[in-house]
């Protein structure tokens, strides 16, 4: 199809690193959405130039190319839709240079998430964004999904601890975007690049952040007659001037599932669970965790728990952490939500969540990183009950009118990707969509550079039924304590 | 560019046709116009429009007739350089003012652009919050013009930039297009994170109507700790022990002699340098991070240390700010350096600019390895010593080449008429090619200030 293409890919990463073999393809056409397709080749670059002259040769073949880290992406991000060239980047996994001092290090794009907290924890520093794939997910994939995880609602997501990246443009060009040092001049085209889904071109180096350990953390788990009064205190918690470093909470359907499935201490018969994580200095999170607990049992808590010791607290994290297993459990597959609402509004949105699930006789739960208003319903269904699977996506699309309506957004933290795009235009009008595609043409004018993504076709959302999560995620994407989201 | 004499016989059916369209009346007479000069150079006219869909009218009125538009906050940027030759029309804020949504709660805020700043923390302080940027010209500057400038003051250290506070824009682009671009919550990913393209673009792509900022609590306690070091260096290191440690106070400032004397609430010391570091959060953490300070800053050497109170610390913040690129200096008699290294970088930066400029007055904030140097520069009438200034040019225009080859990223943050053009080199990585690309995407016309932005753009 591509004349000649494969051989002179072969020829800049060598053979070996080149493959059209469809079963070796067939690896390669999912992510952790729902949505999959085959590509004609896969390359696995060993280094920014093989990356440069790699896209060069899909530009002067007219191929449409897509970068891949750990196909973890839960929005289609790295599905070659068009077929084309998937460009992993496996290979490019070193950590080049830890600069304490600074407090930085550089990275290719291929690093796992926590090899860099790994690699610098003995100097008692760490990469913040901790989404719960973070075993195996990729800095390149959290640059491109801007990426958030439990302990973002203090220190900021990943756009927060990029300092630069060296990236190929869709042009062929290598060039430096932002750098080892603030303020680079001209545009923030680094702002723009991360979180722009791979669409803008390939990031081959990151300059990551990292922040000191903290050295002390309480963790609380507060327990609610209703998921109102839970969302009281968390929208007071906030509003006292406290900033925990998590803000979780989880509705009754989730802790019952999560208490079936492993123990962790949840209590069953509370309409919701708060768990807050208060970090700091040592001798200093008393005074907090009064004020939290006061907090919470001045909006109803019946119990505040407060964990004795790292056990107890790894214990609450699981069950945390295990609701989308458990909720796996309660049918043959579950579809993940991602949506953000102005905190104030949870408890109107719970409840409109919770009509929309009677509306379509689905079972709906809710996790939240409450703290700053992102939902994660999750829908359970059963993919041999015919009409299931389209009445799934249909009442997801509706949670997002409800996101949408209460001046929210569409994705907090997972991505637009193919799942989302057709519901861009609840979010955006055309000229706003409009912006985006000249930004998108100014970086990536032949639109080669993973097409497809994040623009709206000419369905309605929630019309696309295949947007929906598979049931069971490759058992390397999901640490032991099960997805977490 | 339109010539000013054409668009002056233009002006008055121009300035009927949109008053009565957009319901702005622009200012005409030179008179009028001068307080909107842009580095001495005057506007042939002045809109001041009161809402994002008036500035489209305008904006969609003048770039028919090529005329080229500059977009003014409160004008404390007028001598950033390079300065323009001639200037069509100004496009200022101030009317398009006013809070129109506050959330505690929420932490954010959606407000126009032309708020003043000071507004905004006004605002927010009863309800225990506040707006976490800390740029200078802090009575003065507009929101708007706080986000254009992309100025980011010390609180960085904690609160990241104004980048990373602003959530969400609606904005005019160059061909009058009007977009809202990001989102009004605090995450949110879907769709391109545009604002960040108008925060530090310095009005270049398009006019900002309306930001929604994401705010933080004010810290329950702050106090503060000043010491005075012999040696750069050693108040460099204390700056960087204390930023790697756990203890993550706000804010860290380094000063010279000359800068230090801006700083009222501190009084003169006899030694060279002085480092402050602004201590935030409960009664508890705040003593800690005193502590920590201290013994942080006595391990470094430190000749002197001094404990600052709440008040005593707000105080002296008023003119800290005000003494990196602020108003301490005066605009047309002061060429203004921004200087942004590596936190272990700061003190050969600080070394290589007194070594050129003798002259310099120096702040620093060596927690995120930014330098501010102010040279002052007699104006361009005065008749003394013209072989000095010549000198001191040659020496200013090596010292951007010296950093911009080392890779440190420099900035003319201003500077007077006499060097309108002096501007620092761009590094070869730089991807100047895409900068014109997004430019001409957003401005298709290049009808915002043409020319001045990096590169030429
Ligand atoms: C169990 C589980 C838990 C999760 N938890 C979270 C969570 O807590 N928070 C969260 O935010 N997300 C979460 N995710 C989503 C996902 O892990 C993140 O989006 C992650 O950042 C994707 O990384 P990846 O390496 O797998 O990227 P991929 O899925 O391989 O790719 C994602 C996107 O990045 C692009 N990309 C990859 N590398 C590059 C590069 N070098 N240059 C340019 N573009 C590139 C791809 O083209 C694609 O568009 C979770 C997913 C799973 C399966």
């Amino acid at each position: 199809m591509f004349d000649g293409l494969v051989q002179r890919l072969a020829a800049i990463v060598g053979p070996d690193h080149v493959t059209t073999a469809p079963g070796d393809l067939s690896n390669y056409q999912y992510d952790g959405s729902a949505d999959s397709a085959l590509p004609q080749v896969v390359v696995m670059p060993g280094s920014a130039e093989e990356v440069t002259a790699i896209v060069s040769a899909c530009t002067a073949a007219g191929c449409p190319y897509v970068a891949r880290g750990a196909g973890t992406g839960l929005s289609g991000g790295a599905v070659a839709e068009a077929g084309g060239a998937v460009i992993a980047m496996a290979r490019l996994n070193r950590i080049l240079e830890i600069d304490c001092a600074n407090r930085l290090a550089i990275v290719e794009p291929g690093v796992v998430n926590a090899h860099i907290s790994d690699a610098v924890r003995a100097h008692g520093l760490q990469f913040v964004p901790d989404p719960s794939s973070q075993a195996v997910c990729t800095i390149g994939g959290n640059l491109a999904e801007n990426s958030g995880g439990l302990h973002c609602l203090a220190y900021g997501v990943t756009s927060h601890h990029v300092l630069g990246c060296e990236i190929v443009t869709p042009d062929g060009e290598l060039v430096w975007l932002g750098g080892r040092a603030y303020d680079a001049p001209g545009y923030d085209l680094l702002g723009v690049f991360i979180g722009s889904e791979g669409t803008l071109g390939i990031a081959t180096k990151v300059v990551v952040k990292l922040m000191p350990l903290q050295e002390d953390r309480r963790t609380l788990l507060a327990a609610f007659p209703t998921v109102e009064q839970a969302s009281g205190a968390v929208s007071a918690i906030i509003a006292s001037g406290i900033i925990p470093a998590a803000l979780e909470m989880m509705d009754q359907l989730s802790t019952k599932a999560v208490e079936a499935y492993v123990n962790a201490g949840f209590p069953t018969d509370a309409g919701a669970v708060v768990i807050v994580e208060l970090e700091g200095l040592r001798g200093t999170l008393e005074e907090l965790v009064q004020d939290v607990q006061r907090i919470c049992i001045a909006h109803g808590s019946r119990e505040v728990r407060q964990a004795r010791d790292e056990a107890e607290r790894e214990r609450i994290w699981l069950g945390r952490k295990s609701a989308f297993g458990a909720m796996g459990r309660l049918g043959s597959s579950y579809y993940v939500q991602d949506g953000v609402i102005p905190r104030t509004k949870l408890p109107e949105v719970v409840s409109e969540v919770a009509a929309i699930a009677e509306r379509y006789g689905l079972l709906i739960a809710n996790v939240f990183h409450a703290g700053d208003g992102n939902l994660h319903p999750l829908i359970v269904f059963d993919e041999r009950t015919p009409g299931d699977y389209e009445r799934t996506v249909a009442a997801g699309a509706d949670i997002l009118r409800a996101c949408v309506r209460h001046g929210g957004s569409i994705s907090g933290e997972h991505g637009i990707g193919i799942e989302k795009r057709d519901c861009m235009t609840l979010q955006f009008k055309a000229a706003d969509l409009d912006l985006m595609a000249r930004l998108r043409a100014a970086f990536n004018p032949r639109g080669l550079c993973n097409p497809g993504k994040l623009f709206p076709t000419s369905r309605r959302c929630g019309e696309s039924a295949r947007t929906v999560a598979r049931g069971a995620l490759a058992p390397e994407m999901v640490d032991a304590a099960g997805p977490a989201f | 560019m339109r010539r000013s004499s054409e668009l002056r016989a233009l002006n008055i059916p121009i300035a009927d046709e949109l008053a009565k369209r957009s319901g702005s009346r622009p200012r005409v007479r030179p008179a009028e116009c001068e307080p909107y000069a842009v580095a001495g150079v005057v506007p042939t006219l002045v809109f001041s429009p009161r809402t994002v869909a008036e500035a489209s009218k305008i904006v969609t009125a003048l770039a028919a007739e090529g005329a080229s538009i500059a977009i003014r906050g409160a004008g404390t940027k007028s001598y950033r350089p390079p300065h323009p030759h001639a200037l069509d029309v100004v496009l200022e804020s101030s009317r398009c003012a006013g809070i129109s949504n506050y959330t505690p709660a929420d932490l954010t805020m959606t407000v126009a652009a032309g708020t003043p700043l000071h507004v905004v923390q006004e605002t927010l302080r009863p309800y225990g919050q506040f707006f976490p940027v800390d740029p200078p010209f802090a009575a003065q500057t507009t929101i708007g013009g706080t986000l254009s400038a992309g100025s980011a003051g010390a609180l960085r250290q904690r609160y990241g930039a104004p980048r990373d506070n602003v959530l969400g824009m609606r904005v005019c682009l160059g061909d009058g297009a009007i977009a809202f671009t990001g989102a009004r919550v605090v995450k949110s990913v879907a769709g391109y994170d545009i604002p960040k393209l108008f925060v530090g673009a310095s009005g270049t792509l398009g006019f900002i109507g309306e930001v929604t900022l994401k705010v933080a609590p004010l810290p329950r306690c702050e106090a503060g700790v000043a010491a005075t070091f012999v040696r750069c260096e050693e108040a460099c290191e204390a700056a960087r022990r204390i930023a790697a440690s756990p203890l993550l106070p706000m804010a860290t400032t380094l000063h010279d002699g000359h800068t230090r004397r801006h700083i009222r609430a501190l009084g003169s010391s006899s030694q060279p340098w002085t480092l402050l570091v602004r201590c935030g959060g409960s009664r508890s953490a705040v003593l800690r991070q005193q502590e920590g300070v201290i013994a942080s800053m006595r391990a470094c050497g430190a000749a002197t240390i001094e404990t600052l109170d709440a008040d005593r610390l707000h105080f002296c913040w008023q003119d800290v700010v005000e003494a990196a690129g602020g108003a301490a200096y005066p605009a047309d008699r002061t060429l203004v350096l921004a200087i942004g290294s590596l936190p272990t970088q700061v003190a050969d930066v600080c070394a290589s600019i007194t070594a050129l400029l003798p002259a310099a007055e120096i702040t620093a904030h060596p927690a995120t390895g930014i330098v501010y140097a102010h040279v002052p520069w007699p104006g361009a009438g005065d008749p003394s010593a013209p072989h000095e200034r010549r000198l001191a040019e040659r020496a200013a225009r090596s010292l951007l080449e010296q950093f911009s080859a080392q890779g440190h990223h420099v900035k003319v943050l201003s500077a007077p008429v006499e060097l309108g053009t002096l501007v620092a080199p761009l590094s070869q990585s730089a991807p100047v090619a895409l900068m014109r690309r997004v430019k001409a995407a957003l401005d298709p016309n290049g009808t915002f200030d043409p020319g001045r932005f990096v590169a030429g753009i």
